[in-house]
């Protein structure tokens, strides 16, 4: 092989060596710190940070809006539909819950930027009504967003949007409304929002606001159990997405379990592709017995759960019907589960000895991890003692 | 309460597959003392997947390279084998379809010299043995390669026993391509992976070039049954097997450093964990700039290196899953490279944008793992490898609207050379940018591929100026910026590098035998 000539091609490797040690002989002395794309990457998922409420306000009789600004002055950018994870400092335990931001991505935008979200009294898990109860106007609180693939997607959906809503499940579709009649969000959207009664109607008159404020926003209550109630009536069937269902739709799901099964069969029974089929991650059930294939001998058995963190060792007690992120908490260990339903993967962790249930109900596991024994502990069940492996927080 | 020992030998900064390689290799010599320290919550940094409504999704390998078949292994494929790491490789079906429609060009080429060569001539009739030539060279300059990259010889002896590896090293791949006489055409069917190192032909050094060609086009390419996140996982496995410990969700803040000697590491947390020696998979800018503590032990010489260093390309990637098999869609290749241009100057005009981008690859994963999604959908993604340039200024607010932009470009830019129709089949889709990157790596600027593979800072002077790109007493890099460059293949060997230089340091103190 010869390229230009044998002494030119022999001398080639000390020719770029030299080359090189002159670059780098020539550079500046001065060193550059600033590294603007992961300063872009930290303003769009900053991590936990400081937020204050500034107000609360009634929502149905049954729920509150509750307003926070952050203290950073700055609310990173998010799309409508999306949640946002809330830490509480609850006695020795630090508990996230995850709550869909019921403003719109716009009012974060702007001069004094805040988010709201919407939430309903009295839905029982391990953090009954502390937003209510321990939340005070002005209190800081952490909080980390924004989270979920439940927004729309310009690429994939069609602009013709269904919210298909259950009780508080409204509020990511409060936020789309918003942002979709500040001009912002291209799309049209009808909301078949299913409540037991007209009083529980989470944002009712806001949302009528919107609508006859904007006629790419539509919304529909319908009633369970409502004798008074005119409009329509019964749950969220086929029969009433059909009669407001109009060409290429793509339908958004947010509500309690038993009306998202309803909901999926009538879908599917309309021959809608499940591309055309979005929903939100649930929490898992706080009733284990919804969660099919849960094993009904472990309710009310206790385990131990060996939690390793580093060189460190703790042994706490582990519920069979609750979740293992929610005896980790219970103990004081935190976690940082976001989704609570399976899917987000933040409370990854490892199974070292023991079994567990793993509930089918949003199963966001890799292959690999399911085969190497890495589980979501927002999901997964203790069915005898355990040891596990968990970040240390 | 504590979570550490008070004292390690070897903290790992990251565990990709640079750092695990790193922690196996310093324990296939005994070290045994090892924490493994990663930001994210799980390993592999860029081998990884994730996970949308039920679908699983590579999020980054394409093709790795030098797996080689079971009876053939080459370097990495041999280095998972000895160490006891067990993956389940498919082989790829075909190195690259190639598209370049101004030209009326589209070729298939498979894995095998001859077979390709053969490919060639079916074409371009008279230049298959020409071409089959100038793969053996590529292939000699390879096996220096991978020789010299672990044994030290003299430079005659060097010239005796690799003269194609010594007379090609201070070239281009253009300047030598160019003396073989090639039609134009057979050129640019000849260097569509260009991208997979990031420079165009007429700055990037033959060497890495021929490596690049030799590797896929002898060992073919492989990917892993349980995507790359199956590569990382059974990495992770075995180091902690083998005695290391490996803490999730621990972003090291600071490398401490006392007389020009590491001593120990802060993380984001606020532990200080103490060391000898740390491996670093933090890019030299971001440790000399931001996380040596305290700043005044960066020497000057280590912030003139790294402003002497020019990043490689980063990645825009759309991620899909598709709505029917690759049949029914009509997708036939596993790999498409397609171009509109393959000038070395409008390929890097376009890499300093943020689009619209032409020069894409495209993979259907199906088509080397069938059950990377469920019977009837297909998994499929394009991307782009362009530099960081375009992306500096990026606005927060902007950022979603670029995405969007992004994604529809690449998709009508497939779908109009391929002639294939995607984009009203989407059932899942994710883009990612270089901000992705930053955010779940932390990588310097979003970037993937370290330093640039150019003439100005080739492979052979990085290997000749070791010792003077060495600054602190006990820091090693295992990163994309280290001697092998970038890729996964590369990053086993820069991590194994590491722990090589690792153990020197080691003995050398105990008053052994150094290097």
């Amino acid at each position: 092989m010869k390229v230009k000539g044998f002494l030119k091609d022999v001398g080639g490797a000390s020719r770029v060596t030299k080359l090189r040690r002159e670059t780098i002989q020539a550079a500046s002395n001065v060193p550059d710190p600033k590294d603007p794309i992961r300063a872009l990457a930290d303003a769009l998922h900053p991590g936990p940070e400081m937020y204050r409420l500034v107000s609360v306000t009634d929502a149905s009789p049954t729920a509150k809006t509750f307003r926070f600004e952050p203290l950073g002055g700055h609310v990173p950018v998010f799309q409508a539909g999306q949640y946002a994870c809330f830490y509480f400092k609850i006695g020795e335990s630090v508990v996230t819950r995850a709550y869909s931001i019921s403003s719109a991505p716009y009012e974060a935008r702007l001069e004094k930027p805040y988010f709201e979200i919407t939430v309903r009294k009295n839905r029982p898990y391990f953090v009954p009504d502390y937003i209510y109860s321990e939340l005070k106007i002005g209190d800081e609180v952490k909080v980390d967003l924004p989270f979920s693939a439940f927004h729309v997607d310009p690429v994939r959906d069609s602009k013709t949007l269904m919210g298909l809503a259950g009780g508080s499940g409204i509020t990511p579709f409060l936020s789309m409304a918003r942002e979709i009649a500040h001009g912002t969000l291209d799309a049209d959207l009808t909301i078949l929002y299913g409540s037991v009664q007209h009083g529980d109607i989470v944002c009712g008159e806001e949302l009528d606001r919107i609508a006859a404020a904007c006629p790419r926003v539509k919304i529909v209550n319908i009633m369970s159990d409502d004798p008074e109630w005119e409009g329509e009536k019964g749950f969220v069937t086929e029969e009433l997405i059909r009669k407001y269902s109009k060409g290429d739709v793509t339908y958004f799901f947010c509500g309690p379990w038993p009306m998202f099964f309803l909901v999926q069969k009538a879908l599917k029974n309309m021959g809608v592709p499940d591309r055309r089929f979005r929903h939100e991650a649930m929490m898992q059930p706080a009733n284990v017995r919804q969660i099919p294939g849960f094993p009904e001998d472990q309710i009310g058995q206790v385990h131990k759960i060996t939690v390793v963190r580093g060189i460190q060792k703790d042994v706490i007690d582990g519920a069979a019907d609750e979740p293992v992120a929610v005896s980790l908490e219970r103990a004081g260990i935190p976690i940082d589960a976001h989704c609570r339903g399976g899917e987000c993967g933040y409370c990854r962790a490892q199974l070292l000895k023991g079994n567990i249930f793993v509930s089918p109900l949003g199963d966001g596991r890799r292959k690999m991890d399911k085969e190497m024994g890495w589980f979501h502990s927002c999901s997964a069940f203790p069915t005898s003692d355990l040891e596990i492996k968990i970040p240390i927080l | 309460m504590s979570f550490y020992k008070d004292h390690y030998q070897v903290v790992i900064i990251g565990g990709a597959l640079a750092g695990l390689s790193a922690a196996l290799q310093l324990q296939a010599f005994g070290v045994k003392d090892i924490l493994i320290l990663e930001k994210h919550n799980l390993p592999g940094g860029l081998a990884t997947s994730f996970v949308r409504d039920g679908f699983e999704i590579e999020a980054t390998l394409h093709e790795m390279m030098s797996i080689g078949p079971k009876e053939d292994r080459l370097k990495v494929g041999q280095f998972f084998d000895e160490m006891g790491v067990d993956i389940d490789w498919l082989r790829v079906p075909e190195a690259y379809r190639f598209v370049e429609p101004k030209k009326n060009i589209d070729i298939t080429l498979h894995a095998g010299f001859r077979t390709m060569a053969d490919e060639i001539n079916a074409k371009y009739p008279g230049w298959g043995e020409k071409v089959y030539q100038f793969m053996l060279l590529c292939n000699t300059v390879y096996d220096s390669m991978n020789y010299l990259s672990t044994h030290s010889m003299s430079k005659l002896q060097m010239l005796l026993k690799h003269p194609d590896f010594v007379k090609t090293a201070g070239y281009t791949a253009k300047e030598v391509i160019d003396t073989w006489g090639f039609p134009q055409d057979v050129v640019d069917i000849l260097t569509p992976y260009w991208i997979y190192v990031g420079e165009p032909i007429d700055n990037l050094p033959f060497t890495i070039y021929a490596f690049l060609m030799a590797d896929y086009f002898r060992g073919g390419s492989y990917v892993c049954r349980g995507f790359s996140h199956e590569m990382s996982m059974k990495l992770e496995r075995k180091v902690e097997e083998n005695g290391a410990q490996i803490e999730f969700r621990q972003e090291v803040e600071k490398i401490l450093v006392k007389n020009g000697k590491v001593t120990g590491v802060r993380t984001k947390r606020g532990d200080v964990i103490h060391c000898d020696y740390v491996i670093s998979a933090a890019y030299p800018n971001r440790v000399y700039t931001q996380m040596i503590e305290p700043a005044s032990e960066v020497p000057e010489g280590a912030v003139k290196f790294i402003n002497g260093m020019k990043l490689s390309v980063t990645t825009c990637s759309v991620m899909m899953i598709l709505k029917g098999t690759p049949e029914e869609i009509g997708i036939k290749d596993y790999n498409i490279f397609q171009a509109d241009s393959m000038e070395s100057a409008d390929l890097r005009a376009e890499g300093l944008t943020a689009g619209p981008f032409k020069y894409l690859t495209s993979i259907c994963l199906n088509l080397s793992n069938p059950d990377c999604t469920p019977k009837g959908y297909t998994q499929f993604s394009i991307t782009t490898l362009p530099r960081v340039q375009g992306f500096l200024d990026m606005k927060e607010e902007d950022y979603h609207a670029y995405k969007e932009k992004l994604a529809r470009e690449m998709i009508a830019e497939y779908e109009r050379v391929s002639g294939v129709t995607i984009h009203d089949r989407i059932e899942e889709i994710e883009v990612s940018t270089p901000a992705t990157i930053a955010h779940y790596l932390g990588s310097w600027k979003g970037s993937i591929y370290g330093y640039t593979h150019s003439i100005d800072n080739h492979a052979v002077a990085r290997l000749q100026m070791r010792e003077e790109d060495h600054f602190i007493e006990g820091l090693e890099f295992a990163c994309a910026t280290g001697m092998s460059g970038n890729g996964m293949g590369p990053a086993v060997t820069n991590g194994r590098a590491a722990a090589k230089y690792t153990k020197a340091a080691m003995d050398a103190a105990k008053g052994g035998t150094a290097k």
